[in-house]
């Protein structure tokens, strides 16, 4: 494992999260798009463990999001954690993207993201926590760096 | 993290307003709240100018996809100018705008609804041509 960040599972906390990751994955010489997608995965994942966690024996200032990563050949790897409600983020219904706007229900789409942008992406429980892998494949890994 | 809107003054039932910053879990409802006054029954086009928009997430997405719905209603659309790369790609993934609703610059956007306007000016004299 290349380094753990953890934030207290607020909104306002989301931004830190973010911020750290770009500047672990910039120092890896991640490409800036890769980067993109993981800010996004990162945003989609957390706005849905936060929503969802609300059920949760701990308030929300206590919850915790923690992200796990890794590189793995040319595979960039993340583990999110978080203390919330057991929630499986890939049991949402996928959006209809073809329906009417009308029928459109606007749920969905931050999984339907994440599904689209990942390599591969697994859910699991584990002890108190939520635990979603997700893998992005790096392009034209720059390891000279 | 901000995000910044400039709404111009509507013309001719065309609304263009400028997005930049970030569109995001934080910002979306800033954008929801300065569209919502927007959209009414004399709002044919909504212009969403994106080219100062660095970032989008699902939740941006929601609030174009509800500007849509609400002018949808009446006939109406939304027209999205110079999407930065991950905006494009966030908007195409999830068809949150249809490709022809797209421009890749002002000029191209002014283009459309120039030709728009003298259709419906023509459509207005009752002239049949198309």
């Amino acid at each position: 494992m290349l380094i753990r960040l953890i934030v207290p599972g607020e909104y306002a906390r989301l931004e830190d999260l973010n911020a750290s990751l770009e500047t672990v994955l910039q120092r890896h010489g991640i490409a800036s798009q890769v980067r993109d997608d993981v800010r996004l995965i990162v945003e989609e994942l957390a706005s849905n463990a936060i929503d969802h966690g609300g059920e949760a024996p701990l308030p929300h200032s206590q919850q915790e999001l923690s992200v796990d990563i890794a590189i793995v050949e040319d595979l960039l790897k993340l583990e999110f954690r978080d203390t919330g409600a057991p929630f499986d983020p890939l049991g949402v219904p996928e959006p209809r993207l073809d329906a009417d706007l009308d029928e459109r229900v606007l749920g969905g789409l931050g999984v339907y993201l994440i599904r689209n942008l990942a390599h591969d992406i697994g859910y699991r429980r584990e002890d108190a926590y939520n635990v979603l892998s997700v893998s992005l494949r790096i392009p034209h890994m720059e390891v000279s760096r | 993290m901000s995000l910044h809107i400039q709404v111009q003054p509507v013309a001719r039932g065309t609304q263009r307003v400028t997005v930049a910053g970030r569109l995001d879990t934080h910002t979306y409802e800033d954008l929801d709240e300065a569209l919502a006054p927007l959209i009414n029954t004399d709002l044919h086009l909504l212009v969403l100018e994106l080219s100062g928009l660095d970032y989008i997430s699902s939740a941006g997405i929601r609030c174009i996809l509800k500007a849509r719905k609400a002018l949808v209603e009446h006939g109406g659309k939304v027209l999205v100018v110079n999407p930065q790369p991950q905006i494009q790609h966030v908007l195409d993934m999830v068809k949150a705008v249809p490709l022809q609703d797209i421009f890749a610059s002002t000029a191209e956007a002014d283009a459309y609804l120039d030709a728009l306007q003298r259709r419906l000016r023509r459509g207005a004299a009752g002239d049949p041509t198309p």
